[in-house]
């Protein structure tokens, strides 16, 4: 309280003071005007205007009329362009300049000129006595100023941060591309190598090989046979439920329905339930299938399986599936009346809204995505999936969890394990896992396998009966090592390849953008944004995909992410980031502009750029010029 | 397996986002029992005689009693005798004859059937003509007689005893019938009977609903026709053709007729006789050898019209003299009374004064509400709202009110506000204000059951709710999910909820927001047809089918006089409603409801607005861009340019639609945009003129070619163009890349290109080529229009700018127009405080003379604007300088731009700087 009567008090009399300058301000402005006929015009323009003084009438801007001395400003529109009335309303087409001493000079549409509103901050544009306005120009250059010097404070060391990141960027980089190399040789050596243990591995195990081969052949055609069994049982089964089935819709139509009907949309009696406890993990056996083909002959037993157990269950076709799939049949509207009174009134809502119904279709979105997923999917994603075999234990932990958030099929792996922060490493994993191989030690553990390998072909060599079982199992082991080994270096290989073939921008400045993810939390919804990989919205345990990485644009001011999880009744999700100076790199806002567009800011210091500080440290200067003298004593 | 079911999957997604109109959720005629009963009755079935005809109290009043037919009949029917009908003709003043049927009161009928209190206007029951006597006739194909009453000058109306018929004829035994009504004996009259006939059920059953009908079958139909008509038009609102076309009669196969009951149609298509958002029961003819006449039935029951196609009754044994031309139409109604009225016309505009005598005209907006609006579901924020009003700033667009929709609540409780969202809205009004600009806020009828919301504690606690059939609140399911809906047919209803409207009542609003209804059809998701069930019970036991089109009606009303109230009495109200009714014109503008982004909802918004004007509502417009779906960039392009002349010109878009602010799409799209809005503001002076017609004469805004060119038969059909007041003709552009475009320019004079000043011969079809940058618009030759070419950020800053006056001359170099002013925003005109100019241009002299009538200094309106700029078009030899007068001081003639634009600017010649002052008498010689 007491600091505020004091502020009051320092104040005052500082108010009175400007309100004084601003008076003398205006009236020596009003004083130089009136006699001028050029109002509204920018310095540049004056010798332009010059003319008019020198030969009596000069053309328009435009070159299409000529008016005279008497025409400039005389509230009558004579160039279609504006030019013969800078200082008025007359013409739609022109621009009023006001100098606004002390701020920024300003060019208004000349439709802002005597509108009874305030547009300059020296008030010029108001000229015709109907609003006063008062000179604010000092003031507000003031504030404009000051937010200057603080935005160039942030530039300047910004620009420090991004030139020390680039440097790191640099280095990193070089780094990586020496590893990466330097992987690729190891690669060749360690492929000869595991290529000549398995040799022998497979000339020692020739026996027990074929003995098993043969093994599996019985087994297999037995797996086949039952197969055919299952298969045919079930199409009789759906035979059997298409003819139970309801109305007159054609067979093909039919399937649609059971299909989601079975899969996606619970029976109406215990709804939630049903929701919860089969349809997800459902949902999830059905990638693990797609994703692993070895396990496809179980897979597609077990589904049929559960098919046809649902098909039984399944006599009614749930009507919102049907509307909410955009099915237009006339029984499917007459399928309302068995609905609840809330529930029609929910249904009819939904068209509008599509509200609810989104939540069906985006429970029809994520099969969807997957298969999508897994069409698209390029042979090297593949590659990287498989060969992270030592990964993949946790990925089957990871469905069958059955964790939605988990859904979103993740090409880099490892993202479990990151914490809550703004923004993580994602390759923390990898790198871990790599530590041994990729230290400075590297060459020895080469060497050491080199060497034993070499003592073991001398020691087999020796032998020509049959190998014992120590031996094999020697072999074996080395085999086994080596060839997780080579894998590990296939999939290290792979993922740096992956990152360096990214476009870090023209000076490398957002080489730390990878592997990075940047959060923040908006009312119900988290934003994650990873660049070069993907952007989501999370609400509890429910992800939606905004977008996949596409690409920067606008020269670097933007990142753009695309083809995101579908809208209802829109386009599929994007979202655009804009790029700011900062001096830490935090994504500061989301918003949804446009239905499922998505826009946010992050600042971070790769867009503290030398030539904009220049820029902004140009336009400081030149306001600091322009102010009128004296007030800087204040 | 995997890619089937992907494929199968995004097949039916994508169906999901194909538009689609949910016909079967609604009922056909074969499914409304009292339609499918009238319309397979046989011409001539109508056994009623007119007896006991005398006149009482001023009017004619007989009695219909059933034919006396023998014994045998009675006997087999084992129907109860009908009771008399009782018969009422009353005549106006203006050429209006009212017919009136209803049960015998004074028999004592089981209930009073509903009568539509409010609708017609004091006024016009003051100009009722007390006739003093009947005369009687004998017919001349002897078939009994007629009892005849005077009119109106030259007109009679006459009631033919057996059997009975009503109409209207020019005087004198021999004078052509303009109307008549069961002329073809399809009167009938479901009188209220106390118990059901053995084996009957009155219960009917619709989908999942079941309508109780506690009272019976009581509709009632009969046939209306017009004489001497080419081609019926009115009846709204239907998106369909502006000259209705048959539904019945040869050649018509498996029509519906034209329904009247006010619907919630997702996604309507574009051509379709089915009910939407509003119910006007009111025709009007049209033909060329006598003109126009019209019918208005007031009745807020569910009804359903037929217009009978030349021949539909060629076999039936009754035929109705064929000397004059003649077009039939069949009126179905579920309830209520005949409550008629015959508009003898004989112009077209005669018959819509006629018409707004009885409902009233339509009311004079605020000049903001004639600008443009721009709005979208939904204006998600106060920084949303803040960047879209800045951005308009930026692109020098103008617009004067931004909408905000059901999204800004709280919990769409209507009066409330998303705090989250808008924590200021009163800074967030007033920012806007400050730039001249206003706000509209959404207000529905239905009413979220929540115990924590005032309005809904404060409307349950008084009763103020509609009732269901067995009593309680009626529970309806809209936005809010559970709802009930305010009984705003009671008069005590509609004046508490016009008091929620004072800004201390509505926290969060100041004087410059103005409200939009919405959904008031009533809309109910969860009910019959996305509507309230018919046995619903309103104030004084009428079931909601008696006045169901009224409804939405009532809760406009309620809503104006709430902002009446509010400005007490000062402030023009502004209140958009979805549904309207007869009479909807005193209390705002309307618009066509949720269309789709396409060609041929453009195009079909042109039909609708005209039979909007016709029927009394001349303020109306169609959602630019399209509601639903995503408009292509020359789509929305074109829907500017032509919405820049609906009267209600709204841009407006669905949620799930992409943003489309004209400045998203490009620099050339955008300067498209802004020059289409700019259009509009240059022609508002223009505009608000005609509103103030519309506003003393009912005559609309828009108007079809036919309004303008009675006599020229190449109109009667055409509804691709239409004419903005009687100088502007504007011709839409409604297919994709359009290369040419014909227009057929009606009469004899020539009309001015408005954008290049070319003149065009009249009575003539021109093939014209088709730019990007306008669809074509014409000034009729011997008009004058009044324009403002500057610019401003909204309407509010243009009240002192100079005006452009565009002078048009005609083959004998004439010209004349008008010009209205007043504030643009009280009642003050209504006591004189407006100027009213005509400006007249003959023998080379511009005259500008005074059209209002003389006032007390007291209400005077005299603005200080000037005439900046007079363009002649049609003037040659260019003269030198003009004389103005009483000044007395010369001005330069000269050669300047049509329009102030950059690049090409056509020249034309043009008075520079006359700066007389517009309230001014003044004359200026051409020399």
């Amino acid at each position: 309280m007491k600091n505020i009567i004091r502020v009051r008090k320092v104040c005052l009399p500082l108010c009175c003071i400007i309100i004084i300058v601003c008076m003398i301000v205006g009236i020596t402005r009003s004083a130089a005007t009136k006699d001028s006929l050029l109002i509204g015009v920018s310095p540049e323009d004056e010798s332009y205007y010059k003319g008019l003084s020198s030969s009596g009438t000069i053309k328009c801007k435009d070159g299409s009329q000529k008016f005279s001395k008497s025409q400039l400003n005389d509230d009558f529109c004579d160039c279609p362009d504006g030019s013969d009335e800078p200082g008025t309303s007359a013409c739609p087409n022109g621009k009023f300049y006001c100098k606004n001493a002390g701020h920024a000079p300003l060019f208004l549409y000349s439709s802002r000129v005597n509108d009874g509103i305030c547009d300059c901050c020296d008030g010029s544009d108001e000229y015709d006595g109907k609003v006063k306005c008062l000179n604010t120009c000092w003031e507000a250059g003031k504030v404009a100023r000051e937010k200057l010097r603080k935005k160039i404070a942030t530039y300047q060391e910004g620009v420090t941060i991004r030139m020390q990141e680039i440097k790191q960027a640099k280095v990193s980089i070089a780094k990586e591309e020496g590893e990466l190399s330097k992987l690729k040789d190891e690669e060749k050596i360690l492929k000869s190598l595991v290529e000549q243990l398995k040799e022998r591995k497979e000339q020692i195990e020739k026996a027990e090989e074929k003995e098993r081969l043969q093994k599996e052949k019985e087994e297999k055609e037995r797996q086949e046979a039952e197969e055919a069994k299952a298969k045919e049982r079930q199409e009789a089964e759906e035979a059997k439920a298409k003819e139970t089935k309801s109305e007159n819709t054609e067979p093909m139509q039919n399937d649609i329905h059971d299909n989601i009907g079975t899969i996606y949309e619970p029976p109406q009696d215990s709804a939630e339930d049903h929701h919860d406890s089969v349809d997800e993990p459902e949902l999830s056996d059905h990638s693990i299938k797609d994703e692993l083909p070895n396990d496809g002959v179980e897979g597609v037993a077990k589904d049929s399986l559960q098919n046809t157990k649902q098909l039984g269950e399944d006599s009614t076709v749930d009507v919102k599936t049907d509307v909410d799939t955009g099915n237009q049949d006339e029984n499917v509207a007459e399928d309302t009346e068995s609905l609840s009174r809330e529930e029609l009134g929910r249904l009819v809502a939904s068209r509008w809204t599509g509200e609810k119904t989104e939540q069906h279709t985006e429970d029809l979105d994520v099969p969807l995505d997957k298969d999508h997923q897994n069409l698209d999917e390029t042979p090297d994603e593949i590659n990287s999936e498989e060969d992270n075999g030592y990964d993949s234990e946790d990925d089957e932990h990871r469905y069958d969890a059955g964790d939605d958030s988990e859904d979103q099929v993740d090409d880099f792996g490892g993202e479990d394990h990151y914490d809550s922060s703004s923004s993580q490493k994602l390759e923390s994993d990898d790198e871990l896992d790599l530590s041994d191989i990729t230290g400075s030690s590297s060459s020895t553990w080469l060497e050491k396998i080199q060497k034993t390998v070499k003592s073991i072909f001398q020691t087999v060599n020796l032998f020509q009966k049959p190998v014992n079982i120590s031996e094999a199992a020697h072999v074996r082991k080395e085999y086994d090592e080596s060839s997780a080994k080579l894998s590990k270096i296939q999939s290290r290989i792979s993922s740096l390849t992956q990152k360096l073939k990214q476009d870090f921008g023209p000076e490398k400045e957002f080489y730390s953008f990878y592997g990075q993810c940047f959060e923040t939390k908006q009312n119900k919804y988290t934003y994650k944004v990873c660049p070069f990989k993907q952007a989501t919205q999370e609400e509890g345990y429910s992800t939606t995909r905004l977008g996949s990485w596409e690409k920067f644009e606008d020269s670097y001011k933007i990142m753009q992410f695309l083809n995101g999880d579908k809208c209802w009744n829109g386009p599929d999700r994007s979202l655009k980031v804009k790029l700011r100076c900062g001096l830490k790199n935090e994504l500061t806002d989301v918003d949804e502009p446009s239905r499922c567009e998505y826009l946010a800011l992050l600042s971070t210091p790769a867009l503290c750029l030398d030539n904009k500080l220049k820029e902004l440290q140009d336009k400081l200067e030149s306001l600091n010029k322009d102010q009128p003298q004296g007030h800087d004593e204040l | 397996m995997g890619k089937a079911l992907c494929i199968i999957l995004i097949l039916l997604i994508s169906l999901n986002c194909a538009f689609s109109w949910k016909k079967d959720e609604f009922r056909n005629c074969n499914q409304t029992p009292f339609c499918k009963r009238a319309r397979s009755r046989k011409p001539g079935a109508c056994s009623l005689i007119a007896t006991d005809v005398s006149i009482s109290d001023g009017d004619l009043v007989a009695k219909l009693v059933p034919k006396e037919t023998n014994q045998e009949n009675d006997e087999n029917q084992e129907k109860p005798p009908e009771k008399p009908l009782v018969l009422t003709i009353s005549a106006y003043q203006d050429g209006v004859m009212r017919l009136k049927i209803d049960e015998d009161q004074s028999l004592g009928p089981r209930k009073k059937r509903f009568e539509v209190p409010d609708v017609i206007v004091p006024e016009f029951l003051n100009k009722k003509l007390w006739l003093q006597r009947v005369k009687e006739e004998n017919n001349d194909d002897g078939s009994g007689i007629s009892s005849v009453v005077y009119l109106s000058d030259g007109y009679e109306g006459v009631i033919r005893h057996d059997p009975f018929e009503v109409s209207v004829r020019e005087s004198g035994k021999n004078g052509k019938k303009v109307l008549s009504l069961n002329s073809n004996g399809l009167f009938d009259f479901e009188q209220l009977r106390e118990k059901k006939e053995e084996n009957e059920d009155w219960t009917e059953n619709f989908k999942s609903h079941t309508d109780s009908r506690p009272y019976g079958p009581q509709s009632i139909s009969f046939d209306v026709s017009f004489y001497d008509a080419d081609f019926v038009y009115g009846i709204p609102e239907h998106a369909t053709s502006l000259a209705l076309k048959p539904t019945r009669g040869p050649g018509v196969e498996d029509s519906e007729p034209y329904r009247l009951f006010n619907l919630d149609v997702f996604e309507y298509i574009h051509d379709s006789p089915f009910g939407l958002y509003g119910s006007i029961p009111f025709m009007i003819s049209h033909g060329k050898s006598r003109g126009s006449s019209g019918f208005f039935w007031l009745n807020a029951a569910e009804m359903q019209i037929d217009v009978l196609g030349h021949g539909w009754n060629d076999e039936s044994v009754l035929m109705l003299p064929s000397d004059q031309k003649r077009v039939d139409t069949l009126w179905m109604s579920e309830a209520g009374v005949v409550d008629t009225f015959f508009f003898v016309g004989p112009g077209p505009k005669d018959v819509v004064r006629q018409y707004t005598t009885v409902t009233g005209a339509p009311a004079l907006p605020q000049l903001f509400a004639t600008a443009y609006h721009q709005c979208r579901w939904n204006y998600r924020d106060e920084e949303d709202v803040f960047n879209v009003d800045s951005k308009f700033d930026e692109h020098d667009i103008p617009y004067d009110v931004l909408w905000l929709d059901i999204e800004h609540t709280d919990g769409k409780k209507y009066f409330t506000w998303d705090r989250v969202l808008f924590p200021n809205p009163e800074d967030m009004q007033k920012k806007l204000a400050a730039k001249g600009r206003h706000m509209v806020t959404i207000v529905d009828p239905h009413i979220k059951r929540d115990e924590s919301y005032y309005i809904h504690k404060e409307a349950s606690q008084k009763g103020h709710y509609v009732k269901d059939a067995t009593g309680k609140d009626f529970d309806g399911w809209c936005w809010p999910g559970s709802s009930s809906y305010l009984d705003m047919v009671n008069p005590e209803i509609r004046s508490w909820w016009a008091d929620k409207f004072s800004l201390e009542n509505y926290v969060g609003s100041t004087s410059s927001l103005y409200i939009w209804n919405d959904m008031n059809e009533p809309s109910v998701f969860n009910g019959p047809e996305v509507s309230m069930p018919r046995d619903a019970l309103h104030h004084g036991d009428v079931e909601h089918r008696e006045l169901h089109n009224a409804y939405g009606y009532y809760f406009h009303m309620a809503t104006a006089d709430g902002l009446l109230k509010r400005g007490e009495g000062k402030d023009r109200p502004f209140v958009l409603s979805r549904a309207f009714f007869p009479g909807s014109q005193r209390f705002g503008a309307v618009w066509t409801g949720d269309n789709i982004a396409e060609w041929e909802h453009l195009r079909v918004s042109v039909p609708m607005i005209l039979t909007l004007g016709l029927t009394g509502i001349s303020f109306s417009g169609a959602d630019v861009g399209g509601f639903f779906g995503n408009p292509d960039t020359e789509l929305l392009v074109r829907w500017y340019q032509l919405g820049a002349y609906y009267p209600f010109f709204r841009a407006h878009a669905h949620h799930d639609t992409k943003r489309r602010e004209p400045w998203l799409f490009g620099e050339r799209k955008t300067e498209l945009i802004r020059e289409a809005i700019h259009i509009r503001y240059m022609l508002l002076p223009y505009f608000y003129t005609l509103f103030r017609e519309a506003n003393s004469s009912g005559i609309p805004v828009a108007r079809p070619l036919w309004m303008e060119f009675p006599a020229d038969e190449k109109v009667f059909s055409n509804d691709e163009a239409f004419m903005v007041g009687n100088s502007l003709l504007v011709q839409g552009i409604y297919t994709q890349g359009a290369k040419h475009v014909s227009v057929y320019l009606p009469g004899d004079e020539s009309w001015y290109d408005m954008k290049t000043g070319t003149a065009y011969k009249g009575g003539v079809t021109h093939k014209l080529e088709v730019s990007d940058d306008n669809i074509p618009s014409f000034q009729r030759a011997g008009t004058i229009i009044p324009r403002k070419d500057r610019f401003r950020r909204s309407s509010t800053q243009m009240e002192n700018d100079p005006y452009t006056l565009v002078i048009a001359l005609n083959s004998s170099k004439a010209a004349e127009g008008e010009l209205y002013v007043d504030d643009g925003k009280s009642f003050e005109f209504q006591k004189g405080a407006y100027i009213h100019r005509r400006f007249t241009f003959s023998n080379g002299k511009l005259t500008s003379s005074n059209m209002a009538p003389a006032t007390d200094a007291h209400n005077r309106y005299a603005p200080d604007c000037t005439v900046e700029r007079i363009i002649l078009l049609g003037l040659s030899p260019q003269p030198k300088n003009a004389l103005i007068e009483p000044s007395n001081h010369k001005v330069d003639v000269e050669s300047g731009p049509l329009l102030l634009r950059k690049g090409m600017a056509p020249s034309v010649l043009t008075i520079r700087k006359p700066n007389v002052r517009i309230a001014d008498d003044w004359t200026i010689q051409i020399l």
